[in-house]
């Protein structure tokens, strides 16, 4: 597999007034050029902050771990060790946008309000591109076009407030693409638009991934949406990484009980008439973590003895798909 | 539609809420309407949950708010119909009692329908705990330097309907009870909660009042998807205890369906589609609503989504298309959609449609058992 990112061992610890918290443990995944790996998990799990570790982009306070491994094939096929890279100065700069480019949950946030659209893409075009400033804005309304904004001749010279949500978005995907990063993390890029537009959306991104062959992480709570776009799924829970394999066997086969769990508690349409049935339990506050399995004080399969005590290691279930849960363990096994 | 039958509990005609917009040229300024929400007619029968779908920018939210006086609509009537006929005469009552009556403002309005969309000033200050509210973000709707036993309490405060502090906190109590919050935390700061506790904390200031009507604008969308099925639950079982009507409005049409008992579609201000909601999911009559159900994610890899294609975006409101709003973006558009603007019919029985040719379609998906 031409593999384009792969993390090992991944933690991130934040220094805050009540102690040290781990809001990411011991994370590790791979993302493959031309394929979509989802990250699914409730707020809180840590998707966001293990992606903003991948860029850099965590706020001062925070310490990655320095097991940690984050190895990245550049368009050159050069290795970069993002981990050894430092937070500020050139090889970073490249890295964000022209390497790996990133869109956010909320397009109106990620935007400048007083700069055009253009000015904005234009930025970020000649940042990572030797192009002039004319050649640039033409880019710029390519890409505009590309994402399907109609008139870009005209919107390339709007402000963000004068475009419709589903409208920003898009240019805020022809932004992340417009200096061709060959991976896009984009968190939760659809939440908070409407079914209508998220549909067109998720088609564009799909399409716009395979004719450039990009790698993409995709971050959302919506398993509907991981289902539509994602090869790989891997879900989270507590800052661990509880189950992951191929999105069809993960959401036919699920294996751990927050899975399980998740997969059971969303609305649907074929269950008109039934209770829904949540999770049961509150999410942990990170500076409260449980003792051995992060999952256990939720779980309705807990053995005593053992998933309060150890926490599971990663047990493989079948090609690509592996669980961490004592349940699926020779061990947890002849104990339940 | 059943109307004056003895359980409706609101009835909306022909409302109408523009919005005045200056639009700015070299040597004037114009003040064009808005029209937020043109001519919307339904009704909500007491203790059934409506369903309020729409794409962002169609005027869910006015239309909620419109009811709930929260905004003074421009045309049409809104009447709320009070749960006995019991007849007070006002005019009997001197001195201590005539005070007792005023407070206990729910007598006032024993007398019959009232007019929501007449009242003004102290009387509709009056009738607000009759009717409630709750908002989409729990992080921004709750006063960070009140105690959660204050912001239940609130609505009570506020209208005057009790001012002795022992009934109120015995109140707070058991709607906080009711709402699974853990009553030793009343004293907390809403710092402490999470997201989803949070939630039912406004859930219990919404229903603190004991209304009949309560709005919940987007009141699951900002949760996870197990604490958005612990909310759907919850506001469930305290309709059925407390046979508490609700405006559910939401862009997620799987919790729609999930909570309501008839659903309305609206689009640019017009409603398209009313109707239970398993024929509005199962047997929708007009081509938008088809394309709305077309466009939900499956959590089934297998399942290729297939969304039926809206050219364009959502027209502005400024400049509404006319006929059919919707003909600008619908797959079947025929020139009479352009010119005629189609009538508010019941197709079937209790399934109202907004469309020339909804009699031709046939959009029936396959109905689970």
């Amino acid at each position: 597999m031409d593999t384009l990112l792969s993390v090992e061992n991944l933690s991130v610890s934040f220094k805050t007034d009540e102690g040290v918290i781990t809001p990411v443990q011991g994370v590790s995944f791979t993302v493959a050029r031309g394929k979509t790996l989802g990250l699914v998990g409730e707020s809180g799990s840590g998707k966001s902050v293990s992606t903003k570790a991948l860029m850099r982009l965590l706020p001062g306070s925070a310490t990655i771990a320095p097991e940690a491994k984050m190895h990245y094939l550049d368009k050159h096929d050069k290795l970069i060790e993002i981990e050894k890279l430092k937070g500020k100065g050139a090889p970073i700069r490249a890295l964000r946008g022209g390497e790996i480019g990133m869109i956010f949950q909320e397009p109106m946030a990620s935007f400048s309000p007083v700069y055009t659209i253009g000015n904005q893409m234009i930025e970020a075009i000649r940042l990572h591109k030797k192009l002039g400033k004319r050649e640039a804005r033409a880019h710029a309304i390519e890409m505009l076009d590309k994402v399907g904004i109609s008139n870009p001749q005209a919107r390339v010279d709007q402000y963000p407030h004068e475009m419709s949500g589903g409208m920003r978005q898009r240019a805020m995907i022809a932004l992340a693409l417009s200096a061709g990063p060959a991976l896009l993390i984009a968190d939760e890029p659809t939440t908070a638009l409407d079914v209508t537009i998220q549909a067109q959306v998720l088609e564009l991104m799909s399409d716009l991934q395979k004719d450039l062959g990009m790698g993409m992480i995709f971050i959302t709570h919506d398993l509907g949406v991981i289902a539509q776009i994602a090869d790989e799924v891997a879900v989270m829970y507590l800052g661990t990484i509880v189950e992951r394999g191929p999105t069809r066997d993960v959401i036919h086969n699920p294996a751990h009980p927050y899975t399980v769990g998740l997969l059971e508690a969303i609305p649907s349409l074929d269950r008109l008439d039934e209770r829904l049935k949540p999770v049961p339990g509150d999410i942990p506050s990170p500076n409260e973590r449980p003792q051995g399995c992060p999952f256990q004080t939720r779980c309705q399969h807990v053995v005593d003895g053992l998933c309060n005590q150890t926490a599971p290691l990663e047990t493989p279930l079948a090609a690509g798909h592996s669980v961490r849960c004592w349940l699926h363990d020779e061990k947890g096994k002849s104990a339940a | 539609m059943s109307y004056h039958s003895h359980d409706t509990l609101i009835e909306v005609k022909n409302l109408e809420v523009h919005f005045p917009i200056k639009t700015k040229s070299l040597f004037r300024t114009k003040v064009v309407p808005l029209r937020a929400v043109d001519g919307v007619t339904f009704n909500i029968k007491r203790g059934e949950t409506v369903g309020l779908v729409g794409e962002s920018g169609s005027g869910k939210t006015t239309v909620g708010r419109a009811i709930l006086r929260a905004i003074d609509p421009t045309a049409g009537t809104v009447v709320f119909h009070t749960p006995d006929d019991q007849d007070v005469d006002v005019t009997g009552l001197e001195g201590d009692a005539l005070r007792a009556f005023r407070q206990k403002m729910n007598l006032v309005f024993k007398a019959g329908p009232v007019q929501l969309s007449n009242l003004s000033g102290d009387m509709l200050r009056q009738f607000r705990p009759r009717m409630s509210l709750v908002f989409q973000d729990p992080y921004s709707s709750l006063n960070p330097r009140m105690t959660v036993r204050d912001i239940i309490a609130e609505p009570l405060v506020a209208s005057g309907m009790m001012k002795d502090r022992d009934q109120i906190d015995t109140r707070v109590r058991e709607i906080a009870g009711r709402c699974k919050l853990n009553l030793e935390h009343l004293r907390r700061f809403p710092h402490a909660f999470s997201g989803g506790q949070r939630q039912r904390i406004c859930i219990a200031r919404a229903l603190v009042s004991k209304p009949d009507f309560v709005v919940c604008d987007e009141s699951v969308s900002a949760l996870d998807v197990s604490i958005q099925a612990e909310i759907v639950n919850l506001l469930k079982d305290l309709q059925d205890e407390m046979g508490v009507a609700f405006l559910f409005i939401a862009h997620d049409l799987s919790v729609v369906a999930q909570i309501s008992h008839r659903v309305a579609v609206l689009y640019v201000g017009k409603f398209m589609e009313y109707a239970p909601t398993r024929s509005l999911f199962f047997t929708p009559r007009h081509p938008y609503t088809h394309a709305l159900m077309s466009a939900i994610p499956q959590v089934e890899p297998d399942h290729h989504l297939d969304p039926i294609k809206l050219t364009g975006e959502i027209p502005n409101p400024l400049a509404a298309p006319t006929g059919c709003r919707f003909h600008t973006r619908c797959p079947f558009a025929k020139p009479r959609c352009a010119s005629d603007t189609p009538d508010w019919r019941e197709i079937a029985p209790e399934h109202f449609v907004a469309c020339h040719f909804a009699d031709d379609f046939d959009f029936s998906r396959a109905a689970p058992q």
